[in-house]
């Protein structure tokens, strides 16, 4: 997408008195609209130049509906044991992966902070968290597969790689985000390095950061879920499998099953993460938190 | 104008917030209401728009029945109300026009409202309320950029654009200082006069209801403990409305000098 | 809090106790860790084991470090492929979004049955991940483009749909309780104090989900779903690790770039 050039509304100057009753021209507002008409002039240009056939589209209902019927009446009870063991298997790889991302990105994630790191580090490790934000943890799983042989560990691994990135960017923020009273006084009262960390940053962030680690953990059970189309382990070599031999009702019952596992798990995290932010003795807010729209 | 017959209004809690309350408030009339806090001046003046429905007893404006309104009658009568809101309730992010154009909604078609492409006509109405609140050279602006008197005034406009025939206030100078207290009470007042439009204000500063208000209602605990014209509301009556003798921060005049 | 016993305002509270909750807690976290991590049940997390695949990874890492720049060309096609998939979707799956969002937050949904049926199919959508979409519809579609904006809509309805649903959640329903005592109706209501209110929010998300697009067109290139993704798959597929690379620091750039200018639009939004 281009850059919409957003122009500066300019507040009309301030009347004097006698112009009180005077009513103003309407201001042109051209941000707005130059972002509306690249978004627009981009879709056109998408969709003149996609080459999509129109009458896939239309198909595409009668198919979807087709296929679904195919995968849910009736659903393959059979599978249910191995859907099920597939399915824990991607929950250990989501597990094992979110600690791994977590445990690295909480140094990185300090370091990067400008409130906390030299201007070195700082620059250092941001680079290194965009690199890392930028691989799919599916390109990850392919390499590790590769090294280190089929099987799940390749999966926690590229989970817990690809962790990194988000998880050591929004740390970061959450550090730049906090209160400099109490860093000052940890200084004030003679306190090096490690002990300003520990007392004036950690408790301040910490409750926050583990708030995204769960959350991250919910991105992390969706990502395990598909790492097997690579051999990386859990329900998702299955999946796949299924659906390229047209298994639609086997692969019906395991979507089913990592549907409502994704649900439970959703659930129960949001709750776990309410908590932690509000203390166990706080008010429960009624919304989940809104990540900022720079934190994004 | 207004006529609550015999009307009790009980929250889902089991709070009692009007009891037996019957009032009539002819047309033209600003009425000021006072009480202490908890005594039920919003709830009166919110079940008078239907924002609040009556548990039990009749209530009727401009003679419809608003206990038994239907929703699109409700929406008819509510149009012919216009309503102020202490906290001014203005959609920030949007142009002050663009707020008062609320006011004309019950009219606007609502693939015009989707599109928010509205009537020239309404646009003028709309035009004209924010010149009789004199912040027409605001029109423009965000309402977010505007001091909280002028997003009072906005609040006014808006409601003036519905063209009403009964203005509501629900303490619409509790969030201002005193100076602009004042301004916007005139405001409310000289509107009363000029367009005769039957007025219900709540007040918590018994100075600012005796200053405006052609007639007093005092409520106490879902009652109406006082009626009456301001000069008659003296120091006993107020001791009698609030339960105890006045201090300070009964009154604004007080107030501003402390 | 709970009722405590009135005390003298000068009384030193006594230290809360701290619940059996939270050792109970470590140590179901740690007993299910070594769970996952363990061999026997779990992913078999080994250090030697890890150490082992570096050395064993030693052609692919130099392979990945020396990428083959002059295949660039062949590159382009691809890339403008996935751009045009980011846009769709983004386009007609932040639309939708905003229509499920709108259904979804109990301030501004019309009634309580639209909002429950509206919350369930937003939890269903969800809780897909954006590859078993990108399987399924390849299943539909056949493979090509079709099949992976149609993937990428269903994804952007659940990421920016819940984002903007939330914004709503939080908004001041003062403004709507004007609409409606001005005698508007709901729908003029929510248009009119709603719709104004999380717009900058909205398109913020937006401009983040069309970043999430463009990375995830990658991976849902693998099952045949168009873009750079399809290119990648073959690369991989053939050992080709040096045009990965040089895939992954193309992507690398196009997502900073997009980014940067993402990040400059929503710092003036909000
Ligand atoms: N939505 C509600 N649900 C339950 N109880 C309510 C509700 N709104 C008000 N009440 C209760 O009804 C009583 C009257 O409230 P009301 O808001 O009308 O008082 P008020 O005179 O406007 O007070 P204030 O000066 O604080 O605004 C109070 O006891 C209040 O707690
Ligand atoms: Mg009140």
């Amino acid at each position: 997408m281009t850059a919409p050039h957003v122009s500066t509304s300019s507040t009309p100057t301030p009347p004097s008195t006698a112009e009180k009753a005077v009513r103003p021209d309407k201001p042109r507002r051209y941000g707005p609209m130059g972002l509306a008409l690249t978004a627009a002039a981009a879709g056109l240009w998408a969709a003149w130049t996609s080459g999509i056939d129109p009458a896939a589209i239309l198909r595409g209902p009668e198919q979807l509906v087709r296929i679904l019927g195919l995968m849910l009446l009736p659903p393959d009870l059979g599978t249910v044991p191995d859907a099920l063991a597939g399915m824990i298997e991607s929950l250990q790889i989501a597990w094992v992966g979110t600690i791994i991302g977590a445990v690295i990105s909480l140094p990185l994630g300090l370091l990067a902070a400008k409130n906390v790191g030299g201007r070195f580090s700082t620059t250092m490790a941001r680079q290194v968290l965009n690199l890392l934000r930028s691989l799919p943890e599916l390109v990850l799983a392919i390499l590790f597969v590769s090294m280190i042989g089929l099987g799940p560990l390749a999966g926690a691994l590229a989970i817990g790689l690809g962790s990194i990135g988000t998880l050591g960017k929004l740390t970061a923020e959450v550090v730049e985000g906090i209160d400099r009273g109490p860093i000052e006084a940890a200084e004030a009262v003679g306190g090096e390095r490690f002990q300003v960390l520990r007392w004036g940053v950690l408790p301040q962030a910490l409750p926050e950061i583990m708030a995204f680690w769960l959350y991250r953990f919910e991105i992390n059970v969706r990502a395990s879920a598909i790492l097997g189309l690579v051999g990386a382990g859990g329900i998702g070599g299955m999946l796949s499998n299924f659906l390229s031999y047209r298994r639609y009702a086997a692969a019906g019952t395991a979507i089913l099953i990592v549907i409502a596992t994704t649900i439970a798990i959703d659930m129960v995290s949001s709750r776990i993460r309410r908590r932690i932010i509000a203390g166990p003795r706080g008010p429960k807010p009624t919304a989940d938190p809104i990540p900022s729209a720079d934190a994004l | 104008m207004i006529r609550f017959r015999n009307v009790t209004v009980e929250y889902p809690g089991g709070v009692r917030a009007l009891n037996d309350v019957s009032l009539d408030v002819p047309a033209g009339e600003l009425v000021v209401v006072v009480g202490l806090s908890g005594a039920g001046k919003s709830t009166l003046v919110r079940t008078i728009n239907g924002l609040v429905r009556p548990t039990s007893g009749t209530l009727e404006v401009d003679g419809r029945d608003i206990s038994s309104a239907s929703k699109a009658e409700l929406r008819a009568i509510r149009s012919d109300i216009g309503m102020i809101f202490q906290g001014f309730n203005l959609v920030k992010r949007t142009s002050v026009l663009n707020n008062v154009l609320m006011g004309r909604l019950h009219l606007v078609p609502r693939w015009r409202t989707m599109l928010a492409r509205y009537p020239a006509d309404d646009v003028e109405v709309a035009m004209q309320a924010l010149e009789r609140v004199e912040i027409v050279a605001k029109s423009y602006v965000r309402a977010s950029n505007l001091s909280g008197g002028q997003q009072q005034r906005v609040g006014i406009a808006r409601a003036l654009a519905q063209e009403p025939k009964v203005i509501l206030a629900d303490e619409p100078v509790a969030s201002l200082d005193p100076p602009t207290s004042h301004v916007v009470m005139r405001d409310l007042q000289r509107i009363n006069r000029e367009l005769g439009i039957t007025t219900v204000v709540n007040l918590h500063f018994l100075d600012l209801a005796r200053a405006y208000g052609d007639r007093i209602i005092g409520l106490r605990d879902g009652r109406i403990v006082f009626d009456g014209p301001g000069s008659d509301a003296d120091e006993q009556v107020f001791e009698d409305i609030y339960g105890r003798s006045l201090t300070a921060d009964d009154v604004l005049q007080a107030k501003a000098e402390l | 809090m709970t009722a405590a016993p009135t005390q003298p305002a000068s009384a030193r509270p006594p230290k809360p106790p701290i619940s059996w909750k939270v050792p109970a807690g470590i140590a179901a976290f740690l007993l299910v860790t070594w769970w996952a991590g363990s061999g026997r049940f779990g992913v078999g997390l080994s250090i030697p084991e890890l150490f082992a695949g570096l050395e064993r990874g030693q052609r692919i890492m130099e392979d990945l470090f020396d990428p083959r720049w002059q295949a660039w060309r062949g590159l382009i096609g691809p890339f403008i492929e996935t751009l045009r998939i980011a846009i769709l979707a983004a386009l007609l799956g932040c639309a939708a979004a905003f229509g499920m969002a709108v259904l979804t937050s109990r301030i501004s949904a019309p009634g309580l049955r639209s909002f429950l049926a509206g919350k369930a199919v937003l939890n269903v959508v969800r809780s897909i991940p954006d590859l078993l979409y990108a399987m399924v519809f390849v299943a539909v579609f056949s493979i090509g483009p079709l099949a992976g904006i149609v993937a990428l809509i269903l994804f952007n309805i659940g990421v920016v749909g819940k984002l903007t649903s939330e914004t709503i959640d939080g908004i001041d329903t003062g403004p709507l309780e004007a609409a409606q005592a001005a005698g508007a109706r709901h729908s003029q209501a929510v248009r009119t104090s709603v719709v104004p209110s999380v717009l900058p929010n909205f398109v913020a998300y937006s401009l983040y989900a069309f970043e999430l697009n463009l990375r995830a067109s990658l991976v849902v290139g693998f099952v045949g779903a168009g873009g750079i993704g399809q290119v990648l798959f073959v690369a991989l597929n053939g050992f080709r690790y040096d045009v990965v690379s040089l895939i992954v620091i193309c992507i690398f750039i196009v997502v900073f770039l997009v980014e940067s200018v993402s990040i400059a639009l929503r710092r003036r939004l909000v």
